[in-house]
């Protein structure tokens, strides 16, 4: 069974996702060891190209898909640090379902262009006995007092939260029924919120995946495998360094301090996107060396 | 006072550095002690260990099934090379964790806390 990681990376006008997935794609490929490929559309691909990444990219990513770029009203504010800066923009989140008919591997890994794999930790999960597998945990740097309840569950009563940052399934009957009841559920997203109790005014893929597991498991939560907890930062900390496979992080306590702390040889979840995307340069060229 | 409170204000964000180094380094051994083989995962603890180094000992080495971290039984060939592995993943990730441990154990400040 070939396997590979798989990235969707649609820019908008604030956020170069196409950086943040050459430098996902980049540490995923080093420390898996398994080919990378990215799903994109015209738009980022041209922008790349007049940017002068995507020789970068074609170089990095097994295979370069061009996919249609997802239409969305979703529109969510993006912070950069605690200070309050940051930005309101769009998330052009809506096609993550298409993974399945999209992805070139009969055993895909999906992750999320601001997630760094700095180590080889799930390349254990890659034989595991089932055939779709989400984290189920989201574990802040911090602790416990920086996770909030809709952090574990989608609503006030609602069902247990899954973490869309990681994905891994096999191609087969089973996932393509889950993969298309995500995007019933998406197309219906207001109409769940109120089955389910959810703040629907932004589409968010964690939901819809996890109401679609709640559904295909015969509306129970899951016992079945897992994906590890996804340690993450938000985009109140800042990325401030990166020397290989070490991210140095300035970490907020809501309250504008910021105490510095550093990540070496353990997968994160880097909420901060504009961070990243300063930073592109110093990782691109450390990884390149 | 105003150098006293300072010196406590220094402190207080070492101690803050220092409890998020100990947090991702406890999560990042933890994550080395998984291990997935035939279908399944396994925690690497003191439990496993005992457990494989029992049944070996009694001579039940091949075509053992033990419970993953799902409760799923799963299916041990060659208990013997099975063994090898977890201690050896076991050792190097319980050595690992104390040499990282110690030096950020040994560091004073935020500086040396985030270089170690």
């Amino acid at each position: 069974m070939n396997k590979g990681v798989v990235i969707f990376a649609h820019n908008n006008r604030t956020l170069d996702y196409g950086r943040m997935a050459i430098l996902s794609g980049i540490l995923a490929k080093k420390n898996l060891d398994v080919p990378v490929s990215l799903i994109t559309d015209p738009f980022t691909v041209d922008w790349m190209k007049e940017d002068g990444i995507f020789e970068d990219a074609s170089k990095i990513f097994d295979k370069i898909i061009i996919s249609v770029q997802p239409d969305t009203k979703n529109i969510r504010k993006i912070h950069d640090g605690a200070s309050g800066d940051g930005a309101h923009c769009q998330f052009l989140n809506s096609n993550r379902s298409n993974v399945w008919d999209l992805t070139p591997y009969e055993r895909t890994l999906l992750i999320d262009s601001d997630y760094f794999i700095l180590s080889d930790n799930l390349n254990n999960y890659w034989n595991v006995d089932c055939d779709l597998m989400i984290s189920k945990k989201y574990n802040d740097i911090i602790g416990e007092e920086r996770t909030g309840y809709l952090d574990k569950r989608i609503s006030d009563t609602g069902i247990e939260m899954l973490w869309a940052t990681t994905v891994m399934f096999t191609k087969n009957e089973y996932t393509q029924t889950f993969f298309n009841l995500v995007d019933h559920i998406r197309e219906n997203y207001e109409r769940y919120g109120d089955i389910y109790r959810y703040d629907y005014r932004v589409y968010r893929n964690d939901i819809a995946f996890s109401i679609a597991n709640h559904i295909m498991n015969g509306f129970q939560e899951s016992d079945d495998y897992s994906l590890p907890p996804v340690l993450s930062t938000i985009d109140k900390d800042m990325l401030h360094d990166y020397d290989k496979n070490k991210l140095t992080f300035l970490i907020t306590d809501l309250k504008n301090n910021y105490a510095a702390a550093t990540i070496q040889n353990k997968d994160v979840h880097v909420m901060n996107k504009l961070s990243i995307v300063r930073n592109y340069k110093k990782i691109l060229k450390m990884e390149a060396q | 006072m105003q150098s006293e409170f300072k010196k406590a204000l220094d402190f207080s964000n070492y101690r803050k550095t220092f409890a998020i180094q100990r947090k991702t380094l406890k999560e990042k051994i933890q994550a080395r002690l998984t291990y997935g083989v035939n279908g399944g995962i396994f925690k690497i603890d003191r439990q496993l260990l005992n457990f494989v180094e029992l049944l070996i000992s009694k001579n039940r080495k091949e075509g053992v099934v033990i419970l993953d971290i799902n409760d799923n039984p799963i299916l041990i060939d060659n208990l013997e090379k099975f063994r090898d592995e977890v201690f050896d993943r076991y050792f190097t990730a319980t050595n690992e964790y104390y040499e990282e441990y110690q030096k950020i154990k040994k560091a004073r400040s935020v500086e040396s806390l985030v270089e170690a």
